[in-house]
């Protein structure tokens, strides 16, 4: 069963706090990043359900906002996922490289996710790091100016965590 | 060294939090102004500074706040656009990154002026990072009396609030920044009614670029007419030029809009030149919507003069021969680059970002995609380049929102300046797919007509 | 109430005066005929809706008296006001009907164009539009989008390849029902209408997204493929009904209804009842009550006389003489060959040989080979 913990329903209540009474709507975006980071990453209807519950709105207003912004995950993501931005100023600095090297060395295309569950894939369209392209969004930080090394680096550094925590 | 008004302290150890901010001189300007002027009075000084919004439209900031309706028992709000999501753009990331302090100074100062008592700053979704330290820095700003209730005794109580998108370049939009920051999809509203005078929960908002933001800082420490000074024309003060592409030092530069644009890409203190000895073809200089040109327009306008760095300058010639400022966003391609693919991506990109609300953007954009897909990988046909142009044509100026125009005008102007190189790619599939077009023509003087 | 002063306004040459707050479209609806710029999204009945389609589309070559400047780009009719002075160009614009055209194009690359097998043929905004405003032939050639299906219950049948994206379903959920529960998911040319899970829309007024939808998307399930409505012959009939109006068109094929709908203007919006509300009607009376007993006839209905649904009804009317001698008659009594089997008059274009094989140039000696 989807439900926050104390903790994070006093998070909510805070972000809820933000906006004017009787505007708790506005909270939907951080409260439904809030969800995805609590639920395993993506947002199953069960949880944007709960999250229209606590904000007390339909839950077709929660579907509306989570299938238009492209960070919400519809579907369950890898514990990873490795999001590669591929727009003009990171082609030009050779992103469709190392798009190709991630997919050959996980053996996954864009928009999947490795058979053991801790990789995905995910090409997108600018991440404001044009200066530091190519380069990918992995967790809450930005990875830049990755070469095949970095890459190389970054995957065992996932590998060595997922490890540690299991 | 140009003049720094915005990065100057930048790289001072601990800048990003208030005590080293504090010591440096930071937070003057909201003594300054909540101490010793009006409301009023600082709107007046941001008109005379002549300060450009720094998003990219250019529309001058102290007009847009004279605007704001005020009408008795409504309460305003300004909202801070740090939904940077503009290919090519990441100055106002770099920003907030390095000096958030100098964001919420500008904050303090404009809400002030607005009478906004909870200003939001919408901040682009993927930049949860620099949420964290804006947080952080509004937790320190408010441990030390510079927001909240009664900020410096001055009977003015402000608040300010971290609000993260959610992954939509749409949402730069103001109307659409605004249904978002409501909690709805980034579908831009149909104006009017303007945001000055129904904006977020249909009450009065001015919506303003982080670095517009915090240039309210150094006009009030030095006043509107010094500000005014520098620069050159309307291009007044001194605008963040974040550089990327093929150059050998991409980043954030700021400039004072008086240096031309072959030193900005050629100079050690700026770009530092093109990427491994390679030539210039062409450049787009104000972030992926403004018109791409070849490196001979770039440097000299068609008149055969020097091109600057500036709103006026850049936009010499109008799309026929020129560009736009834009959001500052400078993105250089060397020899090697095919603009055909350039092309391709940037309207991949208008085609995942556009809302999907006008007919003409949501069909346009996908459509241009699927064209500029068949020309690159060498199944194009002569008529396409025909087909696209009169499909841009019919996007821009026809939707509710600028996107439409956005997404338009890279491709019409990368047919205008490289129609050779497109047919090229037609005439040749085959060649195209093994090499690139190259320099070709694109750095050769222009003719320039005698007048008379 | 104060009497409210009135605007004066040129559209396409001819001046009318309107009460302030009336929009551009509007005002050309009382001038009315071609100089009413068509509207797949707006509904005047409809609050928010608008502004997206793109197809109301005029110039404004001044912009009023007081401030006489042009405005810039083409402005979409439906949401701009009416100013005092203001002088509109809608078909005398050469720039408003190539963009017009141009969003036709748009709204019918993705469109299946499956009319043939489509309900709403006949009665759809989108053939009008595309048959008085487009160009024949398209110039897409990649393949047109498809969607997940998704059953909205019994009653409504959703199409969404179909669908343009004019919201107003989206609107008639939310403004006629006290529960929302439909909207638009995902973005940009994948947008789609529907709920996220496969619940059907449960509610007495939902049917109403059918009267509303300009194009086949959202059709009757209880009429699917039952009939073509140009055979169908329209009647005013009403009931007392304890939810809604009950004042509704009945669709009949000699004593049988085949469906019921609201009765809609000549704008093809919802009537407005004499008290200034919109005759929406529930889902009982349109979709339960399907016997003539049901209902009290009024008559028959008025359709305009160009419309393909006045065909065939009406004795006397258009479309009723089939035209059979015309084309004797013009070529003075011979019918031309043209109709015939083309390989039973043609030495040339024999089924044998495939002209595709034919390698450069054809001669004569192409056409021969294989001949004895």
């Amino acid at each position: 069963m989807v439900k926050f913990s104390e903790n994070d329903l006093a998070k909510v209540q805070e972000i809820v706090a933000h906006y004017p009474d009787g505007k708790q709507k506005s909270a939907l975006l951080p409260v439904l990043h809030l969800a995805q980071d609590t639920f395993g990453g993506w947002l199953s209807s069960e949880t944007m359900d709960y999250v229209a519950s606590l904000l007390q709105i339909e839950p077709i207003e929660v579907y509306e906002v989570a299938t238009f912004y492209s960070m919400y995950h519809l579907k369950p993501v890898g514990k990873y996922v490795f999001e590669v931005c591929q727009t003009g100023p990171c082609m030009l600095r050779g992103c469709d490289d190392i798009i190709q090297y991630i997919t050959q060395t996980l053996g996954i295309r864009a928009g999947e996710t490795t058979a053991d569950g801790l990789f995905t894939l995910k090409t997108v369209e600018c991440l404001g790091a044009c200066g530091y392209a190519p380069m990918m969004q992995l967790g809450k930080y930005y990875r830049e100016h990755l070469t095949k090394e970095k890459v190389d680096a970054i995957i065992a550094e996932c590998r060595k965590t997922a490890a540690e925590l299991n | 060294m140009g003049m720094k008004l915005l990065l100057e302290k930048a790289h001072v150890e601990g800048i990003r939090h208030f005590e080293a901010y504090r010591r440096e001189g930071g937070y003057r300007s909201v003594e300054k102004a909540l101490k010793e002027m009006s409301p009023e009075a600082i709107v007046e000084e941001v008109k005379k500074s002549g300060l450009r919004g720094r998003g990219g439209a250019g529309f001058p900031a102290g007009m847009k706040w004279s605007f704001i309706a005020k009408p008795e028992g409504v309460p305003r709000h300004l909202v801070c656009n740090a939904d940077e999501s503009e290919p090519g753009t990441f100055k106002d990331r770099y920003l907030m990154e390095f000096l958030p302090h100098l964001l919420l100074e500008g904050l303090i100062v404009s809400s002030y002026a607005l009478g906004s008592h909870a200003t939001y700053i919408y901040i682009r979704g993927e930049y949860a990072w620099i949420a964290t330290i804006l947080e952080t820095a509004i937790a320190e700003a408010k441990a030390n009396g510079m927001l909240g209730n009664n900020i410096l005794g001055s009977g003015f109580d402000c608040e300010i609030y971290v609000h993260r998108g959610a992954g939509a370049y749409i949402c730069g939009e103001e109307t659409a920044l605004i249904e978002s920051l409501e909690g709805k999809r980034g579908n831009p509203r149909i104006k009017p009614p303007f945001p000055a005078i129904q904006g977020v929960w249909m009450r009065p908002t001015v919506v303003n670029n982080v670095e517009t933001l915090a240039a309210v800082v150094p006009i009030i420490n030095m006043g509107g007419e010094e500000y005014a000074k520098i620069g050159v024309g309307k291009s007044t003060g001194t605008k963040l030029i974040s550089a990327c592409g093929n150059i050998n030092k991409p980043g954030v530069y700021e400039i004072d809009m008086t240096i031309s644009v072959e030193e900005f890409i050629y100079s050690d203190e700026y770009c530092g030149g093109i990427a491994n000895g390679k030539r210039l073809k062409a450049c787009i200089p104000g972030g992926s919507s403004v018109p791409i040109l070849p490196a001979n327009l770039l440097l000299k306008t068609a008149k055969g003069e020097t091109r600057y760095m500036n709103y006026e300058s850049l936009s010499d010639g109008g799309f026929a021969s020129g560009s736009m400022m834009g959001s500052g966003g400078f993105i250089v391609l060397d020899e090697d680059q095919c603009i055909v693919k350039n092309t391709y991506t940037l309207a991949r990109f208008y085609r995942h970002e556009s809302c999907g609300q006008c007919s003409p953007c949501r069909e346009g954009t996908g459509w241009m995609e699927k064209i500029l897909w068949r020309l690159e990988n060498g199944e194009g046909k002569e008529t396409d380049i025909d087909l696209l142009w009169d499909i841009q044509r019919r996007i821009e100026g026809n939707t509710i929102c600028p996107l439409g125009d956005a997404a338009a005008w890279p491709v019409a102007a990368a047919i205008r300046h490289f129609r050779d190189e497109f047919e090229w790619h037609v005439r040749e599939p085959q060649e195209a797919k093994r090499r690139n077009y190259g320099l070709a023509h694109y750095a050769d003087p222009i003719h320039v007509p005698v007048a008379g | 109430m104060s009497e409210q002063p009135l605007l004066t306004v040129t559209i396409d040459n001819i001046t009318i005066q309107v009460p302030a707050g009336t929009s551009i479209l509007q005002a050309a609806r009382k001038v009315g005929g071609d100089v009413a710029p068509p509207a797949m999204c707006y509904y005047s009945k409809l609050e928010g809706s608008g502004g997206k389609c793109r197809t109301c589309l005029v110039e404004v070559s001044k912009g009023s008296e007081k401030d006489p400047r042009p405005m810039p780009k083409l402005v979409a009719s439906c949401r701009t006001n009416v100013m005092d002075g203001m002088e509109v160009k809608n078909i005398t614009s050469p720039r408003v009907t190539d963009a017009r055209a141009g969003v036709v194009e748009f709204l019918l690359i993705n469109h299946p164009l499956d009319c043939p097998i489509c309900d709403q043929a006949g009665e759809c905004h989108l053939q009008d539009l595309s048959y008085e405003h487009g160009k024949e032939g398209t110039r897409y050639e990649f393949q047109r989008r498809t969607f997940k299906q998704h059953d909205l219950g019994p009653y409504i049948q959703l199409h969404m390849t179909r669908c343009i994206l004019c919201y107003r379903c989206v609107y008639t959920a939310d403004q006629l029902t006290n529960k929302r529960e439909h909207g638009i998911l995902d973005r940009g040319d994948h947008s789609e209408i529907a709920t996220l899970i496969e619940k059907s829309l449960e509610n007495n007024f939902i049917g109403n997204v059918i009267d509303v939808c300009p194009v086949g998307a959202l059709t009757d399930k209880t009429f699917r493929f039952k009939n073509r409505v140009w055979f169908l012959k329209p009647e005013n009939a009403h009931r007392e009904c304890p939810d809604c109006c009950g004042k509704v068109t009945l669709w009949n094929r000699g004593d049988e209804v085949f469906r019921v709908t609201a009765r809609k203007d000549e704008w093809g919006e919802v009537e407005s009842l004499a008290d200034g509300s919109t005759a929406w009607i529930c889902n009982t009376c349109r979709f339960e009550k399907k016997k003539s007993s049901d209902w009290v006839i009024e008559g028959p209905r008025k359709i305009s006389r160009h419309s393909v649904i006045s065909q065939g009804h009406y004795e006397g009317k258009v479309g009723t003489t089939v035209p059979t001698e015309i084309f004797s008659a013009v070529h003075g009594g011979r019918n031309p060959k043209l109709l015939m089997d083309i390989h039973s008059v043609s030495e040339v274009n024999r089924p044998e040989i495939q002209l595709s094989q034919i390698a450069g140039p054809s001669t004569g000696n192409d056409f021969t080979t294989g001949k004895d």
